[in-house]
């Protein structure tokens, strides 16, 4: 499915250090994401991944290393190369209770984008398409002159992801999108994330601690532990035959909805070093 | 896992919740119902997991069986043993509470005053009742050390924020079960913690309750974690019970739709990743 | 000193455990947003609320037409007519000079409350733009408009008002300068807080990474979000700011005998409060009921322009 297609994001020793801490948050992390390609980043937390998610988004400046868009670099950008750039990267953020404006209407939030990168001036034109992006991803029309307040989380994340795709980027960043969320939401929201994407041909890096959720959405998986990626490879070789005894461990550790097979699991576990 | 000789033996129910409402608000006009008359057991030394969305009552039952909302009003009946929960005064709910029901919050750093050593508040339970100092401290550094915190002696006189979070949640496990509690109800013990950690946390809640006969009420959102831990099995939505029933049974053949839906909806390690998740309808959050 | 509560209470919503909200009757009721939202409704009713943004709107409009309500000239000094108590013909008294006091408490209203509204004006205008530029820029900038507010908040108003008085003559003009010049960094401040508070919430990375400009992100994400705190802080202020004007009227550089500001009127009248209560009593209602009335108006607008206390689908 892969192929050999084309590279859209290359990551390439990317390193951030922050003042006084003897470790750095980021520790030499490369990895590329092809054309269509969905690259799932796990570890726990306090590992680095929204941090590389970051510094990649262009939201923190890394302290060394290069980030690739397709041919242009991220990190020396200039202000308006930046700007344009901002149209083939977007970024979903972790908890829709506070990534959305709760002063600003479905409307004004959705067409953001339209508005700043002046993709629709006409007032009109702009409010169709904002419908039409609300539809895409199962929200109504009616819903254009509410607040963020009163929509349920996972309605909310959708609205985020609307206000995303609205400049039609080509990488869709997602840090930790559903882990705030409840299970059967998650799972809806898991389900318009694999339908937008076939959709539109969307690339993604999927940033999330929940292993089972990565192995469900994403093609590549690379596992950080403190700042570094141990692992990358394709989902079946990391989650059929881990090389890396962090990554075993890890996966070790997910709880399986199935009463006999986890009360073995729940016997057997045993962490190798008390890392905690 | 009590064995069936065990449950002979404790033939009565530990907890005994028979068509409980709770309601929160000032004034009866203005009271929202959030808990519509539930019905629910735990033998002695059970393992019970009550499962639910945010939303769906669980941990407003927890907090109603302990007595924690004085806003909120409470009709049916919570039995622990011989006592009537609902009608029991302030003073006695207190002794209740610790003695004989250890509860662990979700948030470990939320749960522990940042001010006191860990130690004092550890001992705390016991010394409420009486426990002499000395006697106090060698419990709980005993306690610690069988909750796997290395050099427990020293540590007890540590602040929180000196521990990482998983340990953290044991010093909340602490002191929780010190006083030798029945009943420990947790309400999503885990959530807060990392894969690893969270594993680590609930093998050393199985041993203890397991050691100790102590019954838990498992509050969660996570069947995952159910499966392994619970006996038995309650699942909450709106503030109803769907389905109750063993771990075993409601896993293999789940008789309510939305439990079906529910475990249909988690992603996990062993089911082919190409199938859709199920979604549960209908849902205020379907569009 | 300056934790914004509203950043606090943000922050709480932030962190809202589970996903879904539904309808808010399902709504967990011990969830922070919901529990604020029920307990602000129960102490105050819209009535009272209602009741406070007329009663200001009135008082408004006695500070524009008050002199031309007046029964009698505030200011004709009729000494036969010395410290009456209230009557049908004066019904507020008469001063020591025999001036109808309802008539100079009308014609002050305009003095007090525009000397006031100046004061407040710049003030939160200056703050505002000095306390966002600070915590907006690098910490040189940050550092040395901070040590400006300090130097600010450490100079006593009185202080600079006995210096302006001295330069330009004791004034209500020299009075609202020194106000004014102290009374800025307080809010300076205060917003340097919030906005940096506010500067690290998602929602503004979220505008970020689209590519909102410089300014839309700070007059649209930032500032929206910030100065609901302010507006609160401004309506408590109204009346300090009105009795610090009338404390420098009293020491002598703020508004001149015989001008009908409210408080320079308690001030000349007050060594005489034993045989004429009232000189004194009426112009304190007039600051006391423009006070509580401005309190309560800040309060209903903060929950009229915070969406996150008033929107509930």
């Amino acid at each position: 499915m892969t192929g050999r297609s084309e590279v859209l994001l290359e990551v390439d020793g990317l390193v951030q250090r922050y003042p006084g801490t003897r470790n750095a948050a980021v520790d030499d992390v490369s990895f590329q994401i092809r054309i269509g390609e969905t690259l799932g980043l796990v570890g726990e937390s306090g590992c680095g991944k929204s941090t590389t998610a970051r510094c990649i988004a262009g939201l923190t400046r890394p302290t060394g290393g290069t980030v690739r868009l397709g041919t242009r670099d991220v990190l020396s950008a200039s202000r308006s190369a930046l700007k344009s750039l901002r149209r083939d990267m977007q970024m979903v953020f972790q908890d829709p209770y506070s990534s959305l404006n709760p002063r600003m209407t479905v409307a004004d939030l959705v067409g953001e984008g339209l508005l700043v990168h002046g993709l629709r001036p006409e007032r009109r034109a702009r409010r169709d398409r904002v419908v039409e992006l609300l539809d895409m991803v199962g929200l109504p029309a009616s819903s254009l002159e509410r607040r963020p307040r009163s929509f349920s989380g996972g309605q909310r994340q959708r609205i985020a992801i609307a206000r995303a795709l609205a400049v039609e980027p080509r990488l869709l960043i997602c840090d930790e999108p559903v882990s705030s969320l409840d299970v059967s939401v998650q799972a809806q929201v898991l389900n318009l994330f694999k339908k937008l994407r076939t959709q539109l041909g969307l690339s993604m890096l999927f940033i999330a601690h929940d292993l089972a959720v990565v192995r469900y959405l994403c093609d590549q998986v690379a596992v950080m532990q403190s700042g570094r990626i141990v692992e990358i490879g394709s989902r079946d070789q990391v989650y059929g035959a881990p090389r890396h005894h962090y990554t075993r461990e890890l996966l070790a550790a997910v709880p399986v909805p199935d009463p006999p097979v986890e009360r073995e699991r729940m016997r057997t576990f045993r962490i190798s070093e008390e890392s905690t | 896992m009590s064995t069936p000789a065990d449950r002979a033996q404790y033939g009565q129910n530990l907890l005994e919740i028979r068509g409980l409402r709770v309601a929160y608000g000032n004034s009866r006009r203005d009271a929202v119902e959030v808990v519509h008359g539930i019905d629910l057991s735990i033998r002695p030394g059970e393992r019970l997991a009550v499962v639910g969305e945010s939303g769906s009552g669980k941990s407003v039952t927890a907090r109603a069986v302990l007595g924690l909302d004085t806003d909120a009003s409470l009709s049916g009946s919570i039995r622990l043993g011989e006592h009537e929960l609902t009608t029991l005064s302030r003073r006695r709910m207190r002794d209740i509470r610790g003695a004989r029901i250890g509860l662990i919050f979700q948030d470990p750093l939320a749960a522990l005053n940042p001010v006191m050593r860990v130690g004092w508040q550890i001992m705390q339970p016991l010394i409420i009742r009486g426990t002499g100092k000395r006697e106090a401290r060698q419990r709980g550094i005993d306690l610690l050390g069988r909750l796997g915190v290395r050099d427990a002696g020293a540590r007890f006189d540590d602040y929180p924020h000196q521990f990482s979070g998983g340990m953290r949640q044991r010093v909340v496990i602490a002191i929780a079960v010190i006083a030798q509690p029945e009943l420990l109800i947790a309400d999503e013990p885990t959530t807060a913690l990392d894969v690893r950690v969270q594993a680590q946390v609930l093998q050393l809640l199985d041993e203890l309750a397991r050691e100790r006969g102590m019954a838990v009420m498992l509050i969660t959102h996570d069947l995952g974690i159910v499966a392994g831990f619970a006996e038995r099995v309650v699942v909450m939505r709106n503030g109803r019970v769907v389905e109750h029933g063993d771990v075993d049974s409601i896993y293999a053949a789940p008789k309510a739709e939305y439990t079906r839906g529910l475990l249909g909806a988690v992603p996990r390690l062993d089911s082919d990743p190409d199938r859709e998740l199920a979604t549960v309808a209908p849902d205020w959050d379907a569009s | 000193m300056t934790v914004p509560p509203l950043s606090a209470a943000e922050r709480l919503v932030g962190t809202g455990l589970g996903g879904t909200v539904p309808a808010p009757d399902q709504a967990d009721p011990r969830r922070p947003n919901g529990s604020h939202a029920r307990s602000r409704r129960r102490t105050r009713g819209p009535a009272a609320e209602q009741l406070a943004v007329a009663a200001a709107i009135v008082i408004v409009l006695v500070a524009v037409v008050g002199p031309w309500l007046a029964p009698h000239d505030p200011y004709t000094v009729d000494l036969t007519q010395q410290l009456r108590s209230p009557s049908t013909g004066h019904w507020f008294g008469t001063d020591v000079n025999g001036r109808d006091i309802l008539s100079r408490v009308l014609a002050g209203a305009r003095a007090t409350l525009s000397a006031t509204a100046i004061v407040l004006a710049v003030a939160t205008i200056v703050g505002t733009l000095i306390g966002t530029v600070a915590a907006l820029s690098r910490t040189i900038i940050d550092e040395i408009l901070m040590r400006i507010c300090d130097i600010g908040l450490a100079l006593p108003s009185i202080v600079l008002a006995l210096g302006l008085a001295a330069a330009l003559g004791p004034s209500l003009r020299s009075a609202v300068i020194a106000m004014a010049a102290t009374w800025w960094p307080g809010y300076a401040r205060l917003v340097r807080a919030v906005v940096r508070e506010t500067r690290d919430a998602e929602f503004v990375d979220s505008a970020r990474m689209l590519g909102v400009g410089r300014m839309r992100l700070v007059l649209r994400h930032v500032l929206p979000n910030s100065l609901s705190i302010l507006y609160v802080q401004v309506s408590l202020d109204v009346a300090a700011v009105m009795l610090t004007i009338s404390g420098l009227s009293f020491i002598g550089v703020g508004a001149q005998v015989p001008s009908a500001e409210w408080g320079a009127m308690i001030s000349a009248a007050a060594g005489n409060v034993g045989n004429g209560w009232w000189a004194v009593l009426f112009p304190g209602l007039a600051i006391a009921f423009t006070a509580i009335t401005f309190n309560l108006v800040g309060d209903w607008l903060r929950v009229r322009t915070d969406p996150t206390l008033r929107e509930r689908a």
